[in-house]
């Protein structure tokens, strides 16, 4: 397979989001400023950057969900039967009246899938996240591991051309996140058909190194990319080792640095006392 | 362990005697209420004339039910109910769900419902009665418009109310226009909606009454105002506690559907 310019993934032109304020005498923010950037094929992309600095916008306009004000970003499309993107949403985003089984099959149903081709789809991914036993259970009866779970396999599931992933496991405990990431990394690198192209937004270096290829820092709002990493660690990766790794502090380090410097400056924009730690 | 369930089961028995007692008394207060009127009207302290006592009320009642007469009146105060019922919740459905569903809908129909909405149904029925003569048609739609306003209402702000993350999921998973009602706005706002409906059921047996004691030659109703003009109030005790033993009745099966239908709401 050729990487050349053209064979990108996803293509960001100068992307640019205004959002007009809500009362007419607010001003406008600028959530994206002129965005440029590119994502290889298969390249597992996280976009990280202070609290509310324009990266779930950017995810959103991925998903469709929001319209850019200019600029363009292009999801290149391979196979027209497939769906464009499937998102894993940022809280619960599991739809109560439905079941496990209904959850996963959800993206399949809308897209008229044959019954026996959906069925066997959605067993498949039940497995595949360890749900079996609750194919039939309401969501109210799960834990919020195991919704994020049901979340993360209705969005394989569909098979979609990009995945997309708007800080999926924020709302879990410190044990259940490392589970849920290390499960998502091997449904991720264990894809039947082809590794799938994943950006993934969260506020946490930890995740975005551990699971990411690359990771894009953003800035405080307006939103710019800042810094662009590669993230040349081995797969697979394991917590424990990645943390004691040179190559990882390394990393950690680089972006850090800028990170605090657009925390502090996005605090001082807002007219808060900040105690920069070094 | 043994021990410490035996304490448990000692704190916990004369709870259960208390619930016991509780529910023998909950059956026998009524009963005992039956008795001190049946008495009071036998020693004179009531008068017959206008409280007749329960026993000559259940020997109307077995007169009235064995001649077929009281089959005839509640068949048909059923038939308009349900009638006024289906004609009030369907259209209330599909409008109140394209209401919730898209603002500009909302927008353009809102002010007109908050505006006709405080109309007393009732007030309604002369109208009805002109413009849809004194057959059933007049009766169905008065009820109709009861049910409709209380459906209506409670379905938009149960769609209003869901969760805006769900229709960004059916968004993202390519769910037409037709999946947004079936698999969002329908299922999500069906709490609210039997709330509605329970409503709804509770004001049709209130306008059912009223129009048939107006307008109409037979019903529960009629056979309640009829009491009054004829001056044999037996009939009318017999009206209201089938009205209140519908009542009931109808609220309980709307319940026991809500848990069929909506088995995913918390308890």
């Amino acid at each position: 397979m050729e990487t050349t310019v053209a064979q990108a993934k996803i293509r960001v032109d100068n992307l640019t989001k205004v959002f007009r304020g809500t009362k007419r005498a607010s001003d406008p923010v600028i959530a994206l400023d002129d965005i440029t950037f590119e994502v290889p094929d298969g390249q597992f992309l996280c976009v990280v950057g202070p609290s509310g600095c324009g990266k779930t916008t950017l995810l959103r306009i991925t998903a469709g969900l929001e319209t850019e004000t200019s600029g363009s970003l292009i999801i290149r499309c391979d196979d027209p039967e497939r769906p464009l993107n499937s998102m894993v949403f940022q809280e619960s985003s599991v739809l109560p009246w439905m079941t496990v089984r209904r959850n996963i099959g959800y993206g399949l149903r809308m897209r008229g899938l044959p019954r026996a081709q959906q069925r066997d789809i959605v067993e498949r991914f039940l497995k595949k996240v360890g749900l079996s036993k609750f194919g039939d259970a309401y969501p109210h009866q799960l834990s919020g591991g195991m919704k994020q779970r049901v979340s993360v396999a209705r969005a394989f599931a569909n098979d979609p051309e990009i995945l997309l992933m708007d800080e999926p496991f924020a709302a879990l405990d410190e044990q259940n996140k490392i589970l849920l990431q290390r499960e998502l990394l091997r449904i991720w690198e264990g894809s039947e058909t082809d590794t799938k192209t994943v950006v993934y937004v969260t506020h946490s270096l930890d995740e975005a190194l551990f699971l990411a290829d690359r990771v894009i820092l953003m800035t405080a709002l307006p939103g710019k990319v800042k810094l662009d990493v590669d993230v040349d660690l081995p797969r697979p990766r394991k917590i424990a080792e990645l943390r004691t790794s040179p190559r990882f502090t390394r990393l950690f380090r680089e972006i850090w640095e800028a990170l605090r410097e657009e925390v502090v400056k996005d605090k001082q924009s807002r007219g808060l006392d900040f105690v920069a730690e070094s | 362990m043994v021990s410490l369930a035996n304490k448990l089961s000692q704190l916990l028995d004369p709870l259960k005697n208390e619930e016991q007692r509780n529910q023998i008394i909950s059956i026998l207060s009524p009963v005992a209420l039956l008795l001190l009127w049946e008495l009071m009207v036998r020693s004179g302290w009531l008068d017959a004339r206008f409280f007749p006592p329960p026993t000559v009320i259940a020997a109307r009642f077995w007169e009235l039910a064995t001649s077929g007469i009281l089959a005839e009146h509640i068949g048909i105060s059923l038939a308009r109910v349900f009638a006024g019922f289906l004609a009030g919740t369907i259209p209330a459905l599909l409008i109140g769900l394209t209401m919730g569903l898209f603002p500009l809908v909302r927008a353009i129909l809102e002010p007109m419902v908050a505006a006709t909405y405080p109309i007393p149904k009732l007030a309604l029925l002369p109208l009805m009665l002109l413009v849809f003569g004194s057959g059933e048609l007049s009766k169905v739609v008065t009820i109709g418009l009861g049910c409709f306003f209380l459906v209506l209402m409670n379905t938009v702000a149960g769609v209003v109310n869901i969760e805006p993350i769900y229709l960004d999921v059916a968004r993202n998973y390519g769910a037409s226009k037709r999946d947004f009602y079936t698999t969002i706005a329908l299922p999500g706002a069906l709490p609210m909606i039997f709330t509605g409906m329970k409503l709804g059921m509770g004001v049709s047996l209130l306008l059912i009454v009223a129009a048939e004691m107006i307008g109409a030659q037979n019903g529960i109703g009629y056979m309640i105002w009829t009491s009054y003009q004829i001056f044999v109030l037996e009939d009318m005790y017999i009206g209201l506690v089938l009205m209140a033993f519908f009542g009931y009745f109808f609220t309980m099966s709307l319940s026991y559907l809500e848990k069929v239908v909506v088995p995913w709401k918390q308890q």
